[in-house]
């Protein structure tokens, strides 16, 4: 099947975050990764945080190693794809987070 | 009838099954100071990694967190008030009993549950936490003003989005209130901690483990804010807790082959 290279840059992590440094990737060159499978886990100086992988494919290169710091916007990973995989809207996004089950609850001080 | 309504809260909680339940006693998680329930266990890969060890998820964002009220005054951060709220969700629920996750100060709060309510608690797993005074040196009257540890904690999350300062100062002092002691330690619940290595506000959790007969697991490389999303913290509480399950739990089909 053919398959084509996408590469993943640094998604911007909110909060005016310019930046996150690499503690460890979860998936290694050659891997096969699921989409939403975790990819890499990166620090801000806000907190740590999981990257779920953006798409389903094998990994062919990965941009910076642990301890490294990498800019919103750099090269993080580099997929091999299916080529007829769809692409749009894909590149340089984290997946959104489907409809999260929240309930709110009133809560009342026990009757004794 | 109830006493004192306007000592209540709303509370926002998460109710998270698995698509193949694995087993039928859900995992409880208890974010740490300052945050709340998505930054601490969602956005860290917990919530995936308890996904895909088929276990039912349930976490709060406590009281002065994140979606769920924020009173300011400081007896409604005692400890027994963060407990009862656990408590009334897990009766919302019909939760009997919890494997109790906590993260720092979840962690104290996951301690509390499973000392007032053994019953509740199976097991019991301590992230981040250690039995010293975490608040040690700290002015409390102005949390953040000076350069105790817990100052740095308080400056970093008072900043974050959707924070009210006033509020968690008055969660620090609440907590205060109540000086965490070892003993007695809770029974009935084996015990589970773990820190980074480079974590100073978990200071003496390997001893507190052995005081209360448990297991100390060391992160290696990690600070307390670091700590969290680290995978093998994942799967030694994965596995700690998989070792509690009966092998096969009510729901859990039988094994094939």
């Amino acid at each position: 099947m053919a398959e084509e290279n996408v590469t993943f840059t640094l998604p911007d992590l909110g909060e005016g975050l310019v930046e996150a440094t690499v503690l460890e990737w979860q998936v290694a060159v050659g891997d096969r990764v699921e989409r939403n499978a975790p990819l890499v886990e990166v620090e801000t100086t806000k907190s740590a945080v999981v990257i779920p992988s953006p798409k389903e494919g094998r990994i062919v290169e990965l941009h910076a190693a642990e301890d490294e710091v990498v800019a919103v916007g750099a090269p993080l990973v580099t997929f091999a794809v299916a080529a007829d995989a769809p692409q749009a809207g894909i590149v340089g996004r984290v997946p959104t987070e489907e409809a999260r089950p929240a309930r709110r609850v009133r809560l009342r001080p026990p009757a004794d | 009838m109830t006493a004192n309504l306007a000592g209540d809260v709303t509370m926002r909680y998460v109710d998270l099954r698995p698509e193949e339940p694995g087993e039928a006693v859900p995992v409880l998680l208890l974010h740490g100071f300052g945050t709340t329930f998505d930054m601490n266990w969602r956005a860290t890969g917990w919530t995936q990694a308890l996904a895909d060890a088929g276990r039912r998820v349930l976490g709060p964002d406590l009281r002065g967190h994140g979606a769920t009220d924020k009173p300011t005054d400081s007896g409604s951060y005692l400890p027994e008030r963060f407990v009862a709220d656990l408590v009334s969700m897990l009766d919302e629920l019909g939760a009997d009993r919890v494997d109790a996750v906590g993260y720092s100060m979840g962690a104290r709060l996951a301690w509390e549950l499973a000392l007032r309510h053994p019953a509740r608690v199976r097991s019991l797993v301590l992230g981040g936490f250690g039995p010293r005074d975490a608040f040690a040196g700290t002015d409390l009257s102005d949390p953040g003003s000076g350069d105790t540890p817990f100052d740095h904690v308080f400056r970093t999350v008072a900043a974050l989005p959707g924070n009210d300062p006033a509020a968690l100062a008055a969660c620090a002092r609440g907590q205060a209130a109540r000086p965490f002691s070892a003993d007695p330690p809770p029974v009935g619940a084996p015990v589970l901690l773990a820190a980074g290595a480079r974590d100073t506000l978990a200071a003496g959790a390997e001893d507190l483990a052995s005081h209360c007969g448990g297991t100390y697991v060391e992160i290696p490389g990690r600070d307390h804010a670091n700590a969290v999303s680290s995978r093998a913290f994942k799967r030694s509480v994965v596995e700690f807790l998989g070792e509690r399950a009966p092998a096969r739990g009510p729901g859990t089909a039988p094994p094939v082959g």
